[in-house]
């Protein structure tokens, strides 16, 4: 697609207002989190566009609405109280608890994860046996209450992706990507549904992971995104944070 | 007069108030999150509705949009905008991407399924964007031409993309996108001219 190149402020209302589609939104997404400027004109465009929906009639949904939100909400309150450091070592449980592959990686770990407990703020980076601190990110996936449990392990060089609970259609795969601070984005794989797999994660994307770092979830033809194709439209997203 | 005032006086309220309970709920106080239901479901839920036109559909978006704002309540920023707008655009965009993730088909209920506000609904009422009805957007819109006004609402109320505007007008996508760039140019120049 060869149109003129258009001014930063026209991307970012055209991306405020949902114009856009494949890698043009993509690109735009990508661009929110890393540029300031651009951020801010998508947040000015929201601001001053959003008085227009004072024109939609308001509706009042059903009471089950309410209901069914409580009913989430008590179901998840044990987890989303919890301090974060106990959400830390919770995680390194079920982390380990989860397949042979999250083991052995683990296993690397398994000194500085002992100290946990005990540290008020995350001393775990500082353990003699770890140089990185893991990433780990959460992708509810859009409409349903499915999510995507990512755990990057820096040392090992391997990404663990948690896909229990998820199930083929058969028509789609779902494919990974990392959005790097700058340049095209990477692909770091396509998930298998239903299981735990661990993806290797080339030396040299390594570097460009850190905690923030965003990822992306396309949904693509089987077997993932064609070489010559657009991206599929994304339908989840997340950011790594260390834990 | 009095009559306005008055209204005015309550508008100022409920806004204070839904601030109240945001800054709560930002604090890790759950229970504040029925509050900020309770005074903007309706327009929210109205909001979903027009974009997915199918009432489930707009349901499940709206359950999406507080759970998510329970989990994550500190991504608002009460310097930025006021709370309503922040909630109205966060319910809109939702609502689009759950269009684009593709399940909905749309227009399998019709709108007027869904039950209107009961009459002097003081929540209802009182949740205006733009209480006064200065926002220059308005007047700006107005002052383009109708295809790339009628373009820009539509991608505004029903979520549509270039590509389907321009399968709607039966134009070219480039020329559905120079129409609609060079009308946002426009309403941009027009709207700080008011600022």
């Amino acid at each position: 697609m060869s149109e003129v190149k258009r001014p930063d402020t026209v991307m970012a209302a055209e991306y405020a207002l949902g114009l856009l589609e494949g890698e043009e939104l993509l690109a735009a997404r990508a661009r929110e989190p890393s540029d300031g400027a651009f951020a801010a004109e998508v947040a000015q465009w929201q601001d001053r566009l959003a008085p227009l929906a004072d024109d939609i009639d308001p509706r009042m949904p059903r009471a089950e609405v309410w209901a069914k939100i409580e009913a989430v909400m008590g179901a998840d309150a044990g987890t989303a109280q919890v301090v974060s450091l106990r959400r830390k070592v919770r995680r390194w449980q079920w982390v380990g608890g989860i397949s042979a592959a999250a083991a052995v990686a683990l296993a690397v770990f398994a000194l500085p994860l002992r100290q946990a407990p005990d540290s008020p703020s995350g001393t775990i980076a500082s353990g003699p046996a770890l140089t990185q601190p893991p990433l780990a990110a959460n992708m509810p996936i859009e409409g349903t209450p499915l999510r995507l449990d990512l755990t990057y392990l820096p040392d090992a060089h391997s990404l663990l992706v948690t896909a229990v609970g998820l199930s083929a259609d058969g028509v789609h795969d779902h494919e990974i990507w990392l959005v790097p601070d700058e340049g095209e984005l990477i692909s770091l794989g396509v998930v298998t549904p239903g299981e735990v797999t661990a993806h290797e994660v080339p030396i040299e994307v390594a570097p460009r992971i850190h905690g923030g770092s965003q990822l992306l979830l396309t949904r693509e033809p089987l077997g993932g995104k064609p070489p010559q194709a657009e991206a599929g439209p994304v339908v989840a997203e997340a950011r790594f944070t260390a834990i | 007069m009095r009559g306005r005032l008055l209204m005015q006086r309550a508008s100022k309220a409920a806004r204070d108030k839904l601030k109240a309970a945001m800054s709560r709920l930002a604090r890790g106080e759950s229970a504040a999150l029925e509050d900020v239901y309770r005074a903007t479901a309706a327009k929210l839920f109205g909001i979903c509705l027009r974009i997915l036109k199918d009432e489930k559909e707009a349901e499940d978006a709206l359950q999406d949009v507080y759970l998510t704002l329970w989990r994550r309540a500190d991504r608002y920023d009460p310097e930025r905008a006021s709370p309503i707008a922040w909630l109205a655009t966060f319910a809109r965009n939702r609502a689009i991407d759950r269009l684009r993730t593709g399940k909905v088909r749309g227009g399998a209920v019709p709108e007027d399924n869904a039950a209107a506000v009961p009459d002097g609904n003081p929540a209802a009422d009182a949740m205006l964007i733009d209480e006064e009805r200065e926002a220059r957007v308005h007047s700006c819109l107005e002052e383009l031409d109708e295809t790339p006004r009628e373009a820009i609402r539509s991608a505004f109320f029903e979520g549509r993309t270039y590509a389907e505007l321009a399968e709607r007008q039966n134009v070219p996508l480039g020329t559905m996108k120079s129409w609609i760039r060079r009308g946002l140019a426009k309403l941009k120049a027009c709207m700080e001219a008011g600022e």
